[in-house]
């Protein structure tokens, strides 16, 4: 389903759309991020690229699986806690950020199907917004795979025409989402369709950085692993988790019992986001650890997008935001490590 | 005025005498303003080295990854690691020589003086361009930056895009060195800790909104913990496991190890984190606003640290950084301290 | 919607056996699910067991599938888990999720002979599938166990192993020489150059410490063993059991789903990181 609407009118949707949760990106001090609209009129979507992606929404950083506790006669007692289904739409998302869902659905599905992922999945619909210009001076989506206009796993994808959106819908979440005001919303003319055209090229070509050959890369990555690359490309990692908890594709979570009481014993099983890049993610108990230093683990970081995940799934884990470039605090450039990996003793 | 080709004829020269194992400087980056660290082994490669306004960065911090790296080497290189430090920077050395965390000798320091300025804010800058890039930053001659854009070159007064701690600095020139490169220039402060006022002249209730509202945002990821040159320790609160565990260590050792703090990022939990890192930072905070920097969600964690350092000034009359040879605030008791009760 | 794997099962512990004791002490328990059991499993896979408030651990069962009545867990006192079931007692309840894993692949070793090599707690995964094969004795050949510890007191399932004698061969040593011992005296490669088993239509099944498998690996090698006739099992931390937490992953391969159990013919292709 294709529609316009005027982009004084986005409020108006907004406000039909009482049954969801909205979240759009909104301005808090210097940065953007994905918040609960409160009201309708403050919609913004000319904004840069949010802190936090759609992941904060749909894998959030902290969520109760379950909660346990012993009632009087003794007897334990397991509740499983799965999150509540009131459907959300989040308004403004970056076609990387939908396409990297897409990927951590690879991850939250499979054999064992995540319930807690996959019920917030489920009960949120996508409304994306084509990339006219690139939010952050470091975006590549192009180099893997992606591009400012993917529809990949949006529901909907919104295009700035100036005075008005136009609207392409690809799932029936989508149309339902157009259905609820249409009187909002008109079909397109074929000046529309040609503004659409044109403004799809322009994008891809205002994006400045790239990977050359990011196709050559997981093959030479297997046979770095034991490389002293890594050392070197490590030298001035400090170990803190900025690339991987801001990244949307990374998935690593921990599952810790926070307990409120410890006799009778009352408390949640509690899953919250883990990071590889810190040194206690893979130590034993036993105080081995088989990722013993930053180069170990920033080598983990990036042959998991660019080697084990392409094994896995044949699809790179990184979907070209730049959010773990621009926010390192040492400016470790993860396309400048591919690309010295791509080209090393050659 | 710093001349960068004194710093590099000097890091040159160190290394050609093999003076030092490699040096610790800034290089430009492929992505952004602020220079990124360089670890400089060959003297053709001091090439690399730049000083400019946007040299940010405290390379301090990396003396723990060298001093890790020394303790797993069966013979290890005992020669100094070359360092180029600012002021701020340079008081961090003092405070990790007071603490013994390294010794005199383990590094050759490369100071350079801010002279009359200091280094930018970014988010500043960006405010002062309205969205225009900016490619590069240098000295000007007149206590200014001078701003390339694409539109070409622009002169910004110093003062209106310096670091807010810049701006209270009160050695803006290394206080320990081995070369110094620029001078010590004579600057008055008014108030070294004026920045504080927006937020101590609050009302109660209202200082713990503001500070509730930013502390809710962290998402401990521990960047201002892991970019801190005193976060050094080899067992921290917040971890999950204690690193100094061996094969021998006893299973209740390691089943007893206090859980201070949950993983989950809520309000009580991030604020013992963050409370607990500023009171470990007591009196050993120089002031090198990184962990501000650093913080992906903006935090003013810069503040909590700055108002303990008043408080240990007024109190205690005690500076971090200045004399590396100085007793440490929080295990020294002197008769004139207030609170008799400990008598 | 699919059904929760994070959710444990609630399960009694019926029965608990101090194996070793001293400062790394071993216990073997055996529970019993409060509720319906349907929980089937293969040898040499694993289970998330919980201590509720202080968290989870995978362990591997040491029962044979055979055995319906309970399940069977030995488990060394570690870290913050472990040393809470130590302290636990019989009727107590604790939680299980799984199982997690791959098996060994038993119904490939048919006819064939398999020689057992354990060192240390290392008995406990091998327990189950030697008395796997043990229970279905006709579909195997010469069955054999070599295992070790430091000393007399390490070894585990001591009773266990007296009554093994009278159906297998099996083969006891300790590192250092002890007054009563009438065994091998010596580490536990030493022991399996010394008793030369044949690679003749065998497979050799080792679990261990990481530095006695490697060695037990180069023993098998130099008597003639073929990488793909020869099994371990590795461990790394883990957190989900099912995939998805990223923790335990050596290369692409994730230890708690497509582990424990790998032939050295193809841990060999993964990188070293365990």
């Amino acid at each position: 389903m294709e529609k316009v609407l005027l982009k004084k009118a986005l409020p108006q949707w907004v406000k039909k759309l009482e049954s969801y949760t909205i979240y759009s990106p909104q301005e808090e001090g210097d940065f953007w991020n994905y918040e609960v609209i409160k009201n309708a009129e403050i919609i913004d979507l000319d904004y840069l690229n949010t802190v936090l992606s759609p992941k904060k929404i749909i894998f959030p950083q902290r969520e109760v699986l379950f909660e346990f506790s012993t009632s009087n006669e003794d007897e334990l007692k397991v509740k499983e806690i799965l999150p509540e289904e009131r459907p959300a739409v989040i308004f403004g998302v970056r076609p990387c950020d939908g396409k990297a869902l897409t990927l951590t659905d690879k991850v939250f599905g499979g054999d064992f199907k995540d319930p807690y992922y996959w019920k917030r999945r489920n009960s949120t619909t996508l409304v994306g917004l084509t990339c006219n210009t690139p939010p952050s001076s470091n975006c590549f989506c192009l180099s893997v795979d992606g591009s400012p206009h993917s529809k990949e796993g949006l529901d909907i994808l919104m295009t700035d025409l100036g005075d008005k959106y136009y609207a392409e819908s690809f799932t029936k979440k989508g149309d339902e989402l157009l259905n609820s005001a249409k009187a909002l919303f008109k079909s397109p003319t074929a000046k529309d369709k040609k503004d659409l055209e044109k403004i799809k090229a322009e994008s891809k070509k205002k994006i400045k950085r790239q990977i050359k050959a990011t196709e050559k890369i997981p093959a030479k990555l297997k046979d770095m692993f034991a490389s002293p690359f890594w050392d070197d490309e490590s030298l001035s990692c400090i170990r803190c988790g900025i690339c991987t908890y801001l990244c949307p594709t990374c998935h690593c979570f921990d599952m810790n019992d926070e307990v409120t009481s410890s006799s009778p014993i009352k408390g949640e099983r509690v899953r919250t986001w883990d990071n590889c890049q810190f040194p206690d993610f893979t130590m034993h108990s036993s105080g081995h650890n088989p990722r013993p230093d930053k180069a170990s683990r920033l080598r983990q970081r990036i042959l998991h997008k660019f080697q084990y995940f392409v094994e896995l799934y044949k699809n790179y884990q990184c979907i070209g935001c730049g959010r773990c470039i621009s926010k390192c605090p040492v400016g470790i450039d993860i396309i400048e490590v591919l690309e010295k990996a791509r080209d090393y003793g050659s | 005025m710093v001349n960068l080709e004194e710093l590099k004829k000097e890091a040159s020269q160190i290394l050609k005498e093999g003076k030092v194992k490699y040096i610790i400087g800034l290089q430009s980056s492929s992505n952004g303003l602020l220079p990124v660290p360089a670890f400089i082994k060959n003297p053709e490669d001091v090439e690399k080295l730049v000083w400019n306004p946007a040299c940010v960065y405290n390379l301090t911090l990396f003396l723990r990854d060298e001093k890790r790296r020394k303790a797993k080497e069966k013979e290890p290189d005992e020669k100094p690691v070359g360092i180029i430090v600012k002021g701020c920077d340079s008081r961090a050395i003092n405070v990790l020589l007071q603490e013994e965390f390294i010794k005199r000798d383990d590094v050759y320091i490369l100071g350079i003086s801010c002279e009359n300025t200091g280094v930018l804010d970014e988010k500043k800058l960006a405010k002062k361009l309205k969205g225009k890039k900016a490619e590069k930053v240098e000295f000007g001659e007149k206590d200014d930056f001078v701003i390339t854009t694409e539109d070409g070159k622009i002169k910004i007064a110093a003062q209106e895009v310096l670091s807010e701690r810049c701006l209270e600095c009160k050695a803006h020139f290394p206080v320990i060195y081995d070369v110094l490169i620029g001078e010590k220039t004579k600057r008055n402060i008014e108030n070294p800790f004026k920045s504080l006022e927006r937020i101590e002249s609050l009302p109660p209730e209202e200082r713990w909104k503001f500070w509730k509202e930013q502390i809710d945002k962290c998402i401990r990821c521990y960047a201002c913990r892991s970019v801190c040159p005193m976060c050094y320790c080899d067992e921290c609160v917040v971890d999950t496991i204690s690193f100094v565990v061996t094969p021998d260590t006893p299973a209740e050792e390691k089943a007893q190890k206090i859980k201070w703090l949950e993983k989950s990022p809520v309000s009580s939990e991030n604020f013992v984190y963050h409370f607990v890192r500023a009171i470990h930072l007591t009196g050993r905070c120089i002031d090198c606003g990184e962990c501000e920097r650093v913080c992906p969600l903006d935090i003013p964690i810069r503040f909590l640290n700055k108002k303990l350092e008043k408080e240990a000034k007024e109190l205690f009359d005690y500076e971090a950084g200045f004399d590396p040879d100085q007793p440490s605030l929080v295990s020294s008791f002197k008769d004139e301290d207030p609170e008799d009760f400990i008598r | 919607m699919d059904h929760n794997t994070y959710i444990p099962k609630l399960a009694k512990i019926i029965e608990i056996k101090e194996e070793v004791g001293g400062a790394r002490p071993i216990k073997t328990f055996r529970t019993q699910f409060l509720n319906v059991n349907d929980f089937s499993f293969r040898s040499g896979q694993c289970a998330m067991l919980s201590v509720f408030g202080r968290g989870e651990s995978m362990i591997s069962i040491s029962s044979s599938p055979l055995m319906k009545d309970y399940l069977q867990f030995s488990i060394l006192k570690m870290g913050r888990v472990t040393s809470s079931l130590h302290e636990m007692q019989v009727g107590d309840v604790i939680g299980i999720r799984g199982p997690y894993g791959n098996s060994f692949p038993v119904e490939d070793w048919k006819g064939k002979n398999i020689i057992f090599i354990g060192g240390g707690i290392g008995l406990a995964p091998i327990w189950s599938v030697l008395n796997t094969a043990l229970g279905k004795k006709g579909d195997y050949r010469d069955l054999m166990l070599i295992y070790g510890a430091r000393t007399s007191k390490d070894l585990v399932f001591k009773e266990e192993l007296e009554e093994l004698k009278k159906k297998m061969p099996v083969h006891l040593s300790i590192d250092v020489e002890e007054p009563e011992w009438k065994e091998f005296v010596g580490f536990v490669p030493q022991n399996v150059t010394d008793k030369n088993p044949s690679p003749k239509n065998a497979i050799a099944v080792t679990c261990g410490p990481p530095i006695m498998i490697k060695f037990v690996i180069k023993a098998l090698e130099e008597l003639g063993f073929k990488d793909e006739q020869i099994y371990t099992t590795v461990e790394n931390k883990m957190k989900c059991g099912i995939g998805k937490c990223g923790r335990c992953n050596i290369g692409f391969h994730y230890v708690c789903k497509d582990g424990p159990v790998y032939s050295w013919a193809e841990l060999k292709k993964l990188p070293q990181e365990y």
